[in-house]
């Protein structure tokens, strides 16, 4: 009697433990890594919550269907707290505990860099939004058995977001000023990140037949911008181009409007959805771009849809909301690598991921180039000293300016 | 060198001063009268200004949304002087890791409710004019004139009332004032609630002037205690003096030199009167003796 139970607790054990073995197996667990605290929060926490809206309407449409099998997507989401360290501790717990299949994040490009180191050698997918990524990543790197082959730069090179943005600012700005627009000034702040982005926006200007006579630096973190302001007042400038980051941009924008420093001024990575929010006004011109398609005001007919379902679904209306949009598109880009693949195999994912064309919001067509660096416009707005706003998408330019 | 360009940094150079100058005379009061080491101060700033954000939000004027903050700020200092600070008066150390797991909670706190994003308020005072050439709004000159009241105000209490002087008799030997039937523990919580006002009148005016996020204490804090330690701890003319030393320095810097050594600039110079003076440049107290 005795072995009879301990026979048929053994087989109870072994049908559960199968049961719960189905069950983990019909789930494709990714991982987001994200500033969802510190001083990037405003780029970082539109990560998640844009991985999050995508991987909610796979899994309401039934999952990923993989070979005969369907799956759903669980997401892990870690905060990186704008560090690091912490960046690369999430990662290194998503990859080796978690066991994820991909992991999309960060928004700062060191942190990417440390992350991929992690999660290249054990073969786990990283999407990452940065345009920075040029450095690391190229055809050998990214061929199999390279070290990057799982990497995938889901924003455009910086050559082609600083052409777009150069190209779509100067000829918004222009007519609005009323006068051909010559001098241009540039005040970023003083980070790796600035003065990478600084030196392409620098070299595309120059490419759009203006002169700059001066970058001006400041320290991260400032909030009193008046004597930065005062400096490239005394340049006397056609435009003040207020470049990277988004909440110090607008921070500086009313000191710049007290002083009267120029004729026109661009914010990049301001959204006319917080121009109009906050209620801002300018008695002349100022440009906005956003990354990569605005919010508050677009040209862009799939926009819509995406922002209604994007808010509805809790996200703040943030600077930066539209950062969102680089992780969104590559979630559902994925999912249909997986069920093209038809398995879950990393190789194989790569192999269709490589030559898929995604119809996504950004783009109709999203496909990743050799060195697996997509390439899609940037949207560009300009508020009319009348409150007016008008945007266009800027396609990039075919080549780097020398 | 354009006169009114010079001018004009000048002027910056003196806003800035009075932003650092407001958050330094909290710092140097609460550091050097108490012994706490309150590195949360900037997030009590944060505070301030997100109270006055909700107040004004509500419909109120920037006024009773200033009065507001301070008020609610100080409360705020009376219940973490009452339980917290209190418990860690023998051990400054401890007192200096609450203060650091304060800003995180603060900081969590207000992004659970408010959300991580920039808040900003209508300027309260829009006007700007133009002095041959020379741009002053009339929200900076509104700043700097409530600063100098402010100091001045608190000056004349630390140096000529009677609680100033019992304050400082504290400051000098606890024991003896004690027994001379000064309340010493209830003059520290005073001290505190004032230094906690002060930080919400200064994250009053921050926001009057400048967008807030949840992350903005941490680098005017760190400018407080440097304007706090260089002008002298507890020395209020030492921290207007350093202030204003200060927001030249940072001024002119920005202005003329390496933009980007901004930063740089104030904590050298910071660390060049420590090195020469050790007691600040007014010299100061060395923080009360621990019972």
């Amino acid at each position: 009697m005795r072995s009879l139970l301990l026979t048929g607790a053994s087989v109870a054990l072994c049908l559960a433990a199968s049961a719960y073995s189905a069950a983990a197996e019909d789930t494709i667990k990714i991982g987001v890594v994200a500033a969802e605290s510190g001083s990037f929060v405003s780029a970082g926490h539109t990560l998640p919550a844009g991985v999050s809206l995508a991987v909610k309407e796979i899994n309401d449409a039934g999952g990923v269907k993989v070979g005969d099998k369907t799956y759903k997507i669980e997401l892990l989401k870690r905060d990186d707290r704008t560090d690091v360290s912490t960046a690369i501790a999430a990662t290194q717990e998503l990859v080796r505990d978690d066991k994820v299949a991909a992991i999309f994040g960060s928004e700062s490009h060191d942190f990417t860099l440390a992350m991929a180191k992690i999660t290249q050698p054990a073969k786990v997918i990283h999407f990452a939004g940065n345009s920075t990524l040029a450095k690391v990543l190229n055809p050998t790197s990214v061929a199999p058995g390279g070290e990057n082959h799982y990497l995938f730069q889901s924003e455009p090179q910086e050559f082609q977001r600083s052409g777009s943005t150069a190209r779509g600012v100067l000829g918004l700005l222009e007519p609005l000023v009323g006068h051909p627009l010559k001098k241009s000034v540039v005040i970023v702040g003083n980070d790796a990140t600035g003065q990478f982005l600084t030196s392409y926006y620098v070299k595309a200007l120059k490419a759009e037949g203006q002169e700059v006579p001066e970058v001006i630096s400041y320290p991260p973190d400032t909030t009193d911008f008046s004597p930065f302001l005062t400096r490239a007042k005394s340049l006397n400038p056609d435009v003040v181009h207020f470049w990277y980051n988004g909440d110090s941009t607008l921070t500086a924008l009313p000191q710049a409007l007290e002083l009267g420093v120029a004729p026109s001024y661009f914010l990049f990575g301001v959204d006319p959805g917080i121009w109009k929010e906050r209620g801002l006004t300018a008695d002349v011109p100022v440009a906005m771009s956003c990354v990569p398609i605005c919010w508050g005001e677009s040209s862009n007919a799939n926009a819509k849809t995406y922002f209604a379902n994007y808010f509805a679904a809790g996200a703040p209306k943030g600077v930066t909301s539209s950062v969102s949009l680089l992780y969104y598109d590559y979630v559902h880009f994925l999912a249909e690598a997986w069920e093209k693949a038809g398995t879950l195999d990393p190789d194989a994912t790569v192999a269709a991921i490589e030559s898929l064309h995604h119809k996504g919001v950004v783009s109709d067509n999203l496909s990743f180039n050799t060195s697996h660096q997509v390439t899609h416009a940037t949207e560009v707005c300009a508020a009319a000293p009348g409150g007016a706003i008008t945007c266009a998408m800027q396609q990039p330019p075919a080549e780097e300016p020398k | 060198m354009d006169t009114a360009i010079l001018i004009q940094q000048v002027l910056n150079g003196l806003s800035i001063a009075s932003v650092i100058t407001l958050i330094a005379v909290g710092v140097t009061l609460i550091f050097g009268l108490t012994g706490i080491i309150n590195f949360a101060h900037g997030e009590f700033l944060m505070i301030g200004s997100f109270a006055t954000w909700i107040v004004v939000q509500a419909g109120f004027g920037f006024v009773p949304a200033l009065v507001i903050a301070v008020l609610a700020v100080a409360a705020m200092g009376f219940a973490l002087e009452r339980g917290l600070f209190r418990f860690t008066l023998t051990r400054p150390t401890n007192g200096f890791i609450v203060s650091l797991g304060l800003i995180v909670v603060l900081q969590h706190v207000v992004i659970f409710f408010y959300g991580p994003n920039q808040k900003s308020i209508p300027r309260p005072l829009s006007a700007v004019w133009d002095v041959g050439g020379v741009r002053i709004a009339s929200v900076r000159v509104m700043v700097i004139l409530v600063t100098i009241a402010v100091v001045a105000a608190t000056f004349v209490m630390i140096t000529r009332s009677r609680y100033g002087r019992a304050l400082r008799a504290a400051v000098e030997d606890r024991d003896t004032a004690a027994l001379m039937g000064i309340p010493v523990r209830r003059y520290i919580t005073g001290v505190f609630v004032l230094g906690s006002a002060l930080a919400g009148l200064g994250g009053a005016l921050l926001i009057a002037l400048f967008p807030v996020t949840p992350f903005t204490g941490g680098t005017m804090v760190m400018k407080g205690f440097a304007v706090a330690l260089m002008g002298g701890l507890g020395n209020l003319t030492g921290a207007v003096v350093a202030g204003l030393i200060l927001g030249i320095v940072e001024g002119f810097s920005a202005g003329y030199g390496f933009s980007e050594w901004t930063d740089a600039y104030s904590f050298g110079l910071m660390i060049l009167v420590l090195l020469v003076r050790p007691n600040g440049l007014f010299g100061g107290t060395s923080g009360p003796k621990m019972a």
